[in-house]
C-alpha cells in the first residue's frame, strides 16, 4: 500500500492464499480435540468408577479435570478457531496473511504450549484457578504467542484489498484484543520459583477477576470467534446472503459491551459485594437478547437452504451448532438469576449447561467448518458424506444423552441438598453422599453421551484424512484488484472515524449510569437523570439524524484502527467499573464482621498441596447465603475469611461437600484415613485415593520464598526469617504427628510427610477472628 | 449465489451493495419478539436496581437468611417441647415467630389482668423483675401452666397445652434480659 503516487489507481494481481497454515491448524484441532474430548470420557468415568484414578498421582481427577478443561478450551477451539480465522480473514481482505513467519512461529508457538501444559497439569503444576491454571513461564508463552497473532492479524487488515470490514472480521478484532485483557489480568502472578506462583489478588478480589476472565473465555474464546467463523462460512455453505445487516450491527456492540458485566453471575449468593451479584444477574439478562441475535442471523441465513439439511452434513452441523447456541445462551441468563442459581450452581446443571455450549455450538460448528473446508483444502471432494452424516446423529445423540443426564443430576442433587423438612426443620438428606448415591446411575449415561461424542469425533478424523489422502494439498488463489490510494485517503484509513454522535453518547451514557450503580444520595440521583436524559436525547437525535449515523459507522468500517479502539473500550468498561472499586479498597474495608488468621507456614504448605492436587475442582469453600447451606455446613463464609487467600479457593462444582468450616469437625484421624482411602470414613464416595500423600515428604524448603511473596502482596505473616519459618512447620508437624498417634486407635506416622502438612491446612479451614466496630476503624 | 439479484427481491427487503467474498447481506428488519426481548430485560434491570439498591425497599440476602432461619429454627424448637430448659425458652424469647405466636395467645387471654403492655391491673405487672414465683423462664412456664388459685390466676396447663405455653413464656421473656453468661 504505498502511496508513492498522488492519484488513486488501480492495478490487478492474483494473490495465492497461504491454506497451509489452515490445514496444520485444522489438524491441529482434530488431534488435540480428539485428546481433550477423550480426557473428558475417562475423567467423567472416574467420577462413576474411582478405581479408574488407579492410586497415581498424576491420573487422579483433580488433576486431570483442568487437562481437560483447558485442552478443550485452548487446543481444540483455539487451534479450530485459528484455522477458521487465517482461512476466511485472507479472503474477506483478499490479501494474504501478512507474514509467513509468524504464521509459522504462530502454530508451532502455540502447539509448544499445548504440550507443556499437557505435561505440568498431570505433574501438579498448577496456579489453582479453573481455566487458568498453566504456570507463569506458559503464561507468558501464551501471551507472547497471542500477540504474535494479533500482529500478523492486524498486519494482514493493514494490507488488505478490500475496503471496508466484513462482520466476520469484527468479531475476530473482538475476540484478539479481550481475550489479551483478560488473559494477562487474571494471570498477573508473583513467582516464587520457576514453576510456582502465586496470583497478585488475593480473596473476593481474585474471585472477581477469574469470573470476570472466566466468564469471558467462554464469551470471547468460545463465541466470539465462533460467530465471526459462522458469518463467513454459513452464507458460504449456504449459498445464502446473511439476513441482516442491522442486526449483525446491533448484535455486535450490545454483546460486546454487555458480556463483560455478567462474570458474577458464577458467584451468586456467595460472600460477593451484593451489588456485583446485582449486575452480574441483571447483565445476564439482557445479554439473552444481544446472543439471540447472533443465532437469528445464522439460522436466518440458512432460510432458503432448507432443502440442504437433508442432503448436505455440513448444513445439518451448521444448523444444529447455531441451536445449541440458542439454547446455551437462553439457559445461562436463566441460570444467572439467584432463585434458579441457588438450585443449580455447584451441581451439574452448570456442567451440562458449558457442555450445550462446547459439545452443541463449538463442537458442531468445528464439524461443520472441517467438512467444508477439507475437500477445498485438498481440491477434491468429501471422502464419504454418508460417514459424516453417520457422525452427525451419533454425536448429537451423544449430546442429548450428556446434557440430559446432568439436567436429571443436577436438579435432583439440587434439590435433595436444598430440601428441609417442614415437619422436623431439619435437612431431609444430611449426608452429602446420599445425594451423591443417588445420582450415581444417571451419571453414567454422561459418560456414554462422551463417549458416543468422541466417536463420532473419529468417524470425522478419519473422514477428513481419507479426504487429505485423495486429494493433493491446494492453495487457494484470488484475481484481485488493487486499489492503491492517494496518501491523504491513506491517512483517513489510520485515522479519523472515532469520535461520533453515537459513541459520545454511549460514553456519557455509561458515565452516568456508573454514578448511578455506584453512589449515593445526590450523587445516584444525578446518574439516574443523567442516564435517562442521555437516553431520550439520543433517541430524538436518532430520530431526527439517524441517517448520518449509519454513514459514519460505513466509514468506521473503512477504519481498522478506530474501530478495534472502540471494540476493546465497549469490552473493557464493564470489566474496569466491576474490579476497580473492589481492588482499590482497603483490605479492612472489604471485611465484614470476620476476618480470616494467617496460615502457619505449614498450613500454608498443605494448602499448596490442596491446590497441588486440584482439591478445588470438587469442593467449594464457600456457604452461600441460604438455610440449607447454613445447616449443612455452618455459618454463611463471610468476605474477610478467605482476604489473604491467593487464590481465592470458593470453588464452583460440588462434587464432595463444602469445606470451608471442616476445620474441628473431624479429628486427625479421620482425616488421615479419608485421604488414605474416603471409602474407609465415608463409604460410597467417589473420591480418589491419595495414598502416595502418606509417602512423600513435605518440602519445607520453599517455603521462606513463598511466604516472602505473599508478604509482598500483602498477606500480614509475623516476621520470621528462613530458621525459624522450618522450625516452626517442623514443630506444627510434629505436633499433630503426636496427636494423631494419642488414643485408642491412634496411628504412628512420620510427621514430615505431606498428608501431616494437609490435615494442618484442612484443620484450620473457617478458622477466623472476629472483628468489633472499633477494631475494624483502627485498621 | 449467482441467483440473487437486486431487481428479485420481495418488496421491502434491501440487499446491501457490497459483497465479500461472495457473501452478501440483507439489510432486514429487526423482528419486534426479539426487541422486546432486549428492551423488557432492560426495563426489568432498572426496575430491579430500584427494588434492591437505589432504595433498598427489597431486603438483603443476610436478612432474608436471618429469618428463614428463624422460621426454621422455630420449628425445631416445637420438635424439642419434650425437654425445655431454660436456655431453650430464652432462645424462643428471641425468635420472632414464637414471640409472635406467643404475643397472639397473651392478648386473647392474659391481656384483661395483665394489661396489654404487660403493665399488670388485676394481676401483676410482668415487665419488670419482680417475680412472685421465679423469673427463670421454666418457673414462668410452671406457674402459667399450673396458675395460682388462691391469687386468682388460673392454670392455663389444661386450656392452651404445652406448645402455646411454651410460646407464650418466649413473648414474656421477650420483655427481659437473659442472665449475662
Amino acid at each position: 500500500m504505498n502511496a508513492a503516487t498522488s492519484a488513486t489507481r488501480t492495478e490487478k494481481i492474483t494473490i495465492t492464499y497461504d491454506d497451509a497454515i489452515v490445514r496444520m491448524f485444522m489438524t491441529a484441532a482434530i488431534v488435540w480435540g480428539l485428546v481433550g474430548m477423550s480426557a473428558g470420557v475417562f475423567i467423567a468415568s472416574q467420577l462413576n468408577w474411582w478405581q479408574a484414578n488407579f492410586d497415581i498421582p498424576w491420573l487422579t481427577f483433580g488433576r486431570l479435570r483442568p487437562l481437560h478443561t483447558n485442552a478443550a478450551i485452548f487446543a481444540f477451539v483455539g487451534n479450530m478457531m485459528f484455522a477458521g480465522i487465517y482461512y476466511s480473514t485472507q479472503r474477506l481482505c483478499k490479501c494474504r496473511l501478512a507474514s509467513d513467519l509468524l504464521s509459522r512461529i504462530h502454530f508451532w508457538g502455540w502447539q509448544a504450549i499445548i504440550v507443556s501444559a499437557a505435561i505440568t497439569l498431570p505433574l501438579g503444576f498448577s496456579r489453582g484457578k479453573e481455566y487458568a491454571e498453566l504456570i507463569w513461564p506458559i503464561n507468558i508463552a501464551v501471551a507472547a504467542i497471542w500477540v504474535i497473532f494479533a500482529v500478523n492479524f492486524f498486519w494482514t487488515l493493514a494490507k488488505r484489498n478490500e475496503p471496508t470490514l466484513y462482520v466476520a472480521i469484527w468479531f475476530y478484532i473482538a475476540t484478539i484484543v479481550t481475550v489479551a485483557m483478560l488473559y494477562i489480568v487474571n494471570h498477573l502472578s508473583l513467582p516464587t520459583s520457576l514453576l510456582h506462583s502465586y496470583p497478585i489478588f488475593g480473596g473476593v478480589q481474585d474471585a472477581l477477576v477469574q469470573w470476570w476472565y472466566g466468564h469471558n473465555a467462554v464469551a470471547f474464546f468460545l463465541t466470539t470467534p465462533i460467530l465471526g467463523i459462522m458469518y463467513y462460512f454459513v452464507p458460504k455453505a449456504a449459498e445464502r446472503p446473511v439476513y441482516s445487516y442491522r442486526l449483525s450491527i446491533i448484535h455486535f456492540w450490545s454483546l460486546v459491551f454487555v458480556y463483560i458485566w455478567a462474570g458474577p453471575h458464577h458467584l451468586m449468593n456467595t460472600a460477593l459485594p451484593p451489588w456485583l451479584q446485582g449486575l452480574g444477574m441483571l447483565f445476564s439478562l439482557m445479554l439473552w437478547a444481544p446472543s439471540w441475535g447472533g443465532m437469528l442471523n445464522g439460522l436466518l441465513t440458512l432460510r432458503g437452504a432448507w432443502d440442504k439439511l437433508r442432503t448436505d452434513p455440513v448444513i445439518k452441523f451448521f444448523a444444529a451448532g447455531v441451536t445449541f447456541y440458542g439454547m446455551a445462551t437462553f439457559e445461562g441468563p436463566l441460570l444467572a438469576i439467584k432463585s434458579v442459581n441457588a438450585l443449580s450452581h455447584y451441581t451439574d446443571w452448570t456442567i451440562g449447561h458449558v457442555h450445550s455450549g462446547t459439545l452443541g455450538w463449538n463442537g458442531f460448528m468445528a464439524a461443520g467448518m472441517f467438512y467444508w473446508l477439507a475437500p477445498r483444502l485438498w481440491g477434491t471432494k468429501l471422502y464419504s458424506t454418508r460417514l459424516a452424516n453417520y457422525h452427525f446423529w451419533i454425536g448429537l445423540v451423544g449430546i442429548m444423552l450428556y446434557i440430559g443426564a446432568m439436567w436429571v443430576t443436577g436438579i435432583t442433587q439440587g434439590m435433595m441438598l436444598n430440601a428441609v423438612d417442614k415437619q422436623t426443620g431439619l435437612l431431609a438428606y444430611p449426608k452429602f453422599i446420599e445425594t451423591l448415591l443417588t445420582i450415581l446411575p444417571v451419571m453414567t449415561a454422561r459418560a456414554i453421551g462422551g463417549a458416543l461424542y468422541v466417536f463420532g469425533f473419529i468417524l470425522l478424523a478419519y473422514n477428513i484424512w481419507k479426504t487429505a489422502r485423495s486429494g493433493k494439498a491446494v492453495n487457494g488463489t484470488a484475481e484481485v484488484v488493487k486499489v492503491v490510494l492517494e496518501e491523504s485517503e491513506y491517512d483517513l484509513r489510520a485515522k479519523g472515524g472515532l469520535w461520533s454522535a453515537p459513541v459520545v453518547y454511549s460514553l456519557v451514557g455509561v458515565f452516568f449510569m456508573t454514578m448511578w450503580f455506584l453512589g449515593r444520595d445526590a450523587v445516584m440521583l444525578t446518574g439516574v437523570i443523567g442516564t435517562a436524559l442521555t437516553v431520550l436525547i439520543a433517541i430524538a437525535h436518532f430520530e431526527i439524524g439517524g441517517k448520518k449515523w449509519s454513514q459514519w459507522y460505513e466509514a468506521l468500517l473503512a477504519n481498522a484502527m478506530p474501530f478495534t479502539v472502540l471494540t476493546f473500550v465497549a469490552a473493557a468498561i464493564g470489566g474496569a467499573i466491576q474490579i476497580i472499586p473492589t481492588v482499590i479498597i482497603q483490605r479492612a474495608d472489604n471485611i465484614e464482621d470476620r476476618i480470616q488468621v494467617v496460615y502457619t507456614p505449614l498450613e500454608l504448605c498443605g494448602r499448596d498441596i490442596y491446590i497441588r492436587e486440584g482439591c478445588y475442582n470438587c469442593h467449594s469453600q464457600m456457604i452461600r447465603t441460604f438455610v440449607p447451606d447454613v445447616m449443612r455446613y455452618g455459618d454463611y463464609s463471610r468476605i474477610g475469611e478467605s482476604i489473604y487467600d491467593h487464590p481465592f479457593q470458593w470453588g464452583s462444582k460440588r462434587t464432595g461437600p463444602d469445606l470451608a468450616r471442616v476445620g474441628g469437625k473431624y479429628n486427625h484421624l479421620w482425616h488421615f484415613q479419608h485421604m488414605e482411602n474416603p471409602r474407609s470414613t465415608s463409604p460410597g464416595s467417589n473420591m480418589p485415593n491419595y495414598p502416595w500423600l502418606l509417602e512423600s515428604k513435605t518440602d519445607y524448603n520453599v517455603l521462606p520464598a513463598r511466604i516472602r511473596a505473599l508478604r509482598t502482596l500483602g498477606v500480614p505473616f509475623p516476621e520470621m526469617n528462613n530458621e525459624e519459618i522450618l522450625a516452626q512447620a517442623r514443630a506444627q508437624a510434629e505436633k499433630i504427628a503426636e496427636e494423631l498417634a494419642a488414643g485408642e486407635g491412634g496411628i504412628e506416622h512420620d510427621p514430615h510427610t505431606e498428608i501431616i502438612a494437609l490435615i494442618a491446612y484442612l484443620q484450620q479451614l473457617g478458622k477466623h477472628e472476629k472483628i468489633t466496630s472499633t477494631l475494624a476503624e483502627n485498621r | 449465489m449467482s441467483d440473487i439479484k437486486k431487481e428479485n427481491l420481495p418488496p421491502g427487503v434491501v440487499l446491501r451493495d457490497h459483497v465479500y467474498d461472495g457473501i452478501y447481506e440483507y439489510d432486514q428488519k429487526l423482528p419486534n419478539w426479539w426487541l422486546y426481548t432486549l428492551y423488557g430485560a432492560i426495563i426489568f434491570t432498572v426496575l430491579y436496581w430500584f427494588y434492591f439498591f437505589s432504595t433498598q425497599v427489597g431486603k438483603s440476602d443476610e436478612q432474608r437468611l436471618t429469618s428463614l432461619l428463624q422460621e426454621v429454627r422455630a420449628i425445631q424448637m416445637a420438635n424439642s417441647m419434650d425437654d425445655l430448659t431454660d436456655d431453650l425458652l430464652w432462645e424462643m424469647s428471641r425468635n420472632p415467630q414464637w414471640v409472635e405466636a406467643g404475643r397472639k395467645t397473651f392478648m386473647t387471654n392474659c391481656a384483661t389482668c395483665h394489661g396489654h403492655n404487660l403493665e399488670g391491673g388485676i394481676g401483676v405487672k410482668l415487665s419488670d423483675d419482680e417475680w412472685l414465683h421465679g423469673g427463670n423462664p421454666l418457673a414462668v412456664r410452671h406457674t402459667i401452666t399450673n396458675g395460682v388459685l388462691e391469687k386468682g390466676m388460673q392454670n392455663w396447663g389444661p386450656v392452651l397445652g404445652d406448645k402455646k405455653i411454651a410460646e407464650l413464656t418466649a413473648f414474656i421473656m421477650s420483655h427481659h434480659q437473659p442472665p449475662a453468661q
